[in-house]
């Protein structure tokens, strides 16, 4: 229950405060979503399975943004931009898959 | 290949196994015991809502903005068309009271007179000043239903030019499209697929009005280039036309300015 608290008092923050990305970071976010969102299905899955670890967390949740950000910067850089996001957009998006279908089997069992 | 098939087989951060398997070296229980209550997780998920909500805003604001700022574009044409629409009325207006004036100065002697029914009779052949009298009128319009993708079953800048030159072939002494008066200065295009006649954007239908004499024009445009290029453009791509003869018909005046050319032959 309190993740999903959580979850909801995100989105209120940010209908409340109205924060605006700044111009040269916004190619970023769509990219850090999916990144933030694979952390955090992992780390789902990991209280599930019951081995969770608050370090291990929220370093893969920043490291995953961060990279993310940073591959898709390169990318721009060297004119791939569009390509490595679906890059990584693919690889984060297995992930998420295959740990939400883990998880579906452990809620479901099915 | 390997990498793609650890990616399908262990997708969880191989992280959270180490950790495990240290703690059970250690001798403790894998995981700590408020697990659903770890302040991480829920400052996690606090910022990946955070994230959401401000990657769908910004999204909504550009795409306000991208709209509002076609809207204004959009209107911006409509003044500007609106605008032009009014000066042109403007230049009529003035032509036709330059006319007044040059012909209540020529009235007053009987050489002026001469030389008025002169510059009349050449104004009318030029265009620019309005013409009445019996002709035909061609009415062009798009195929009742439009099918081919890339418009040939539309009327195209090149069907009304050979409508033209064929009532000019059939003895025509003055014709407009759409009110729009043919000149010595006109241009039928197309822009973007719109045709466009003395630079003023048309749609169809398109009525040609000729004035000549209305029993020997309707026949000889229809037995002359111009008839035998609708009847075939209207077989080959269902474009509709139409010729009709009438006893009355005014065509407005054109414009006519000239900014470089002078009368006259040798340099002054």
């Amino acid at each position: 229950m309190i993740p999903l608290a959580g979850l909801l008092v995100g989105i209120l923050a940010g209908l409340y405060f109205d924060v605006s990305v700044p111009l040269e970071l916004q190619p970023y976010l769509p990219i850090a979503i999916v990144a933030a969102l694979d952390a955090v299905f992992g780390g789902i899955r990991a209280v599930i399975e019951g081995i969770f670890n608050d370090k291990v967390f929220v370093v893969s949740f920043i490291a995953n943004v961060l990279i993310a950000a940073f591959i898709v910067f390169l990318g721009d850089q060297l004119g791939v931009g569009s390509q490595l996001s679906t890059a990584v957009i693919v690889v984060l998006g297995i992930r998420i898959f295959t740990n939400v279908a883990t998880i579906r089997r452990h809620i479901f069992h099915a | 290949m390997s990498l793609l098939n650890d990616l399908f087989a262990k997708p969880l951060d191989p992280g959270y196994e180490d950790a495990a398997a240290r703690r059970r070296a250690a001798g403790e229980r894998p995981t700590s015991e408020r697990t659903w209550r770890s302040p991480a997780l829920a400052l996690g998920l606090v910022a990946l809502g955070l994230l959401l909500t401000m990657a769908v805003l910004q999204v909504r604001n550009t795409a306000s903005v991208v709209s509002s700022e076609r809207q204004g574009l959009i209107e911006q044409i409509h003044n500007e068309d609106a605008r032009v629409s009014r000066l042109q009325g403007e230049v009529s207006a003035l032509e036709a009271e330059v006319g007044e004036l040059e012909s209540d100065l020529l009235q007053n002697s009987a050489a002026g007179q001469q030389t008025r029914e002169e510059v009349e009779s050449l104004q009318a052949t030029t265009g620019a000043i309005a013409v009445t009298g019996p002709g035909v009128v061609v009415t062009v319009d798009d195929a009742e239903e439009q099918e081919a993708q890339d418009g040939t079953d539309r009327v195209l800048d090149l069907d009304l030019r050979m409508v033209v030159n064929g009532l000019w072939a059939a003895g025509a002494e003055a014709v407009a499209i759409n009110g729009q008066r043919i000149t010595p200065l006109t241009a039928i295009r197309s822009a973007q697929d719109v045709i466009q006649i003395n630079y003023r954007p048309m749609s169809a239908p398109y009525e040609v009005s000729a004035i000549g004499d209305p029993r020997s024009l309707a026949r000889d445009f229809g037995d002359g280039s111009g008839g035998e290029w609708l009847r075939r453009t209207a077989t080959s791509s269902g474009v509709r036309f139409d010729v009709s003869s009438d006893e009355s018909l005014t065509l407005p005046a054109g414009n006519t300015p000239l900014s470089y050319a002078v009368p006259g032959e040798g340099a002054p």
